[in-house]
């Protein structure tokens, strides 16, 4: 049995194929996106090693970057914190209830399975001024006309503009049934007789939950909170489909959309690459700093 | 005794008073989860210009032109069969190296297998954006650039971890005895691969693949980047088509997104309850 499970070459047999594509589609790439970063890198034009030369305007004159900056960190700490809260929240309630938690959790989930494309020009529609929201609260006579409600998508004032306000809550719609997913299938792993324990020594529900349930999920809590957390950095369906391309300038960018912009519209290869490994750094930087801070050791179950 | 039954119906009156709350509050939510959706489907059959008018009203008579339309003027027969194609490769080929892979580091016995597992667990981090442009410039330069093949290596790719890391968590709850018993009765390694790694892990599979399926059938970024060609376009990306500033005819984009989004909704009612049994087989270590 031993003899058979070392066998080296099995091994190398089994690991090999995902290894070398890992490697070649994922690693590689990462590399090069480096090295062109740090090139002046157009298309059809020979690369020309430039230096940092791409990362210093990056910060300092391109104006579009700081506000998708701005608004990709918003959409991080946002989602962060809200998926935190509404996830565990409902994941609390439902696995209180016995009638219907299968239902409940089938609907939550439900536009996590379908395109954000696609649900993105729903809720353009939704938020388009003449229509939708504005069109409902005029006929329910809380705004005069349609188009003195709020501009949902087309208001540009302020730090942060409420179009990535309006699309944040879409993406809170739309995805907090993952993390309720994640936070419930670790809350029915704990053994009942840790509740049935308590509940005999004269603890209450919600002491249970704050002094039970939070710490022993703790780590599912890193995890949901990086996958959440990155998500929301890699941002695009949403901000492409939800608002026209140039109608708000460089406003309303995020760091995807900017990126995608750049590389792909105005060909600057290296450029956009810059972009992307902004993007990378800051993903794993967040990665690291939640697991450093809400991670701890597992507790046995 | 009689003290004690009182608390008890008081407590009783307590959780109904509460599960009340419960259920209003749950169905509230479902309601604002479900009405757009159902909205969608009854405005995709309604003509634009009743729909301007009163948006929130029913359809007088149902429009199903506005399928034929959106079928045949937005190419959305051809995209249908396109990200079939491409997602069915994807699954095929992410499940058999992710299970192939997951089994490898789960249950071999080697000094690197934890590396390994790292080495794969870092993808997840790793945000699909990053390797875009240096993959466009390899692949265009393969040839590979508008052709299906283009988008399936990458999606493979990118499915990989996440299979992988729910998969070894169900392979390492399959008890080693049964491994043992395999190996005297002569099994070889690949036997026991086949024959008792691949059919326990079974809910794994399940929501593993679907999992790879809808991320490959939704994903946007990376097909209209490697794509251009009419004829090679998945379902997301000739969805944006119907999005402009110069002509949007709503009614007919709403029966494109109809379109777009009932597959994943038949894979997800087919197995949308071993999602929570996958996870929690998989993901209970964190």
């Amino acid at each position: 049995m031993d003899r058979l499970l070392r066998n080296k070459k099995a091994i190398i047999m089994f690991v090999a194929p995902a290894f070398i594509l890992f490697t070649l589609v994922l690693f590689i790439p990462i590399c090069k996106a480096v090295y062109y970063s740090f090139c002046n890198y157009k298309t059809l034009h020979p690369i020309k090693f430039i230096g940092l030369k791409n990362y210093v305007k990056l910060f300092t004159k391109d104006r579009a970057m700081m506000a998708a900056l701005k608004n990709s960190i918003f959409f991080m700490i946002f989602s962060i914190v809200t998926q935190f809260i509404m996830g565990l929240f409902l994941a609390a309630l439902l696995t209180n209830i016995r009638r219907g938690r299968n239902l409940f959790k089938n609907i939550y989930y439900l536009p996590c399975v379908l395109s954000s494309a696609a649900l993105g020009l729903l809720w353009m529609f939704v938020f388009t001024p003449k229509l939708g929201i504005n069109q409902m609260m005029a006929s329910f006579g809380w705004i005069a006309d349609c188009t003195e409600g709020p501009q949902w998508l087309f208001n540009t004032e302020g730090f942060i503009i409420l179009p990535i306000i309006v699309i944040s809550f879409v993406a809170l719609w739309q995805y907090v049934g993952q993390s309720m997913m994640l936070y419930m299938a670790q809350i029915s792993g704990i053994s009942s007789d840790i509740f049935e324990a308590a509940a005999i020594d004269g603890c209450s529900k919600s002491q249970a939950f704050f002094r039970i349930t939070l710490p022993l999920i703790r780590p599912m809590i890193a995890t949901a909170m990086s996958l959440n957390a990155i998500g929301s950095l890699k941002f695009f369906d949403l901000v492409y489909n939800m608002i026209p391309e140039g109608f708000l300038g460089d406003k309303a960018h995020v760091l995807a959309t900017h990126m995608y912009t750049q590389a792909f519209k105005f060909n600057k290869l290296g450029y956009g690459s810059a972009i992307g490994v902004v993007l990378l750094v800051m993903c794993l930087i967040v990665t690291v700093i939640i697991n450093k801070f809400v991670k701890v050791e597992s507790y046995d179950m | 005794m009689s003290a004690k039954t009182e608390t008890i119906s008081v407590a009783n009156r307590k959780t109904k008073i509460s599960h009340v709350f419960i259920y209003t509050f749950l169905v509230i939510l479902a309601l604002i989860y479900l009405l757009p959706l159902a909205w969608v489907v009854l405005t995709s059959l309604k003509d634009d210009s009743v729909l301007m008018i009163s948006p929130w009203a029913l359809p007088a008579r149902p429009m199903f032109e506005n399928y034929s339309f959106s079928w045949t003027m937005g190419h959305l027969g051809i995209a249908t069969l396109n990200s079939f194609i491409v997602c069915t490769v994807t699954l095929f080929f992410s499940m058999l190296f992710g299970a192939m892979a997951a089994f490898g580091i789960a249950k071999m016995r080697w000094k690197l297998s934890k590396y390994m597992l790292l080495y794969f667990m870092i993808g997840m981090m790793i945000p699909v954006h990053c390797v875009l442009i240096p993959l466009f410039v390899q692949f265009s330069s393969l040839k590979l650039s508008n052709t299906l093949i283009g988008i399936v290596i990458p999606y493979i790719t990118f499915s990989l971890p996440i299979t992988i890391y729910i998969l070894v968590g169900f392979f390492e709850s399959i008890p080693n005895e049964l491994f043992e018993s395999a190996c005297i009765d002569g099994c070889s390694v690949f036997k026991m691969f086949t024959m008792v790694g691949i059919p326990l892990a079974k809910t794994g599979f399940m929501v593993t693949g679907l999992m790879t399926f809808v991320g490959n059938w939704n994903e946007l970024l990376l097909a209209m980047v490697f794509i251009s060609n009419e004829a090679k376009k998945t379902l997301p990306v000739s969805l944006t088509k119907f999005v402009g500033p110069y002509h949007t005819n709503y009614c007919q984009m709403f029966a494109a997104i109809v379109i777009a989004v009932i597959p994943t909704i038949i894979v997800y009612c087919c197995f949308a309850n071993q999602i929570v049994e996958g996870l929690t087989a998989g993901a209970v270590k964190g």
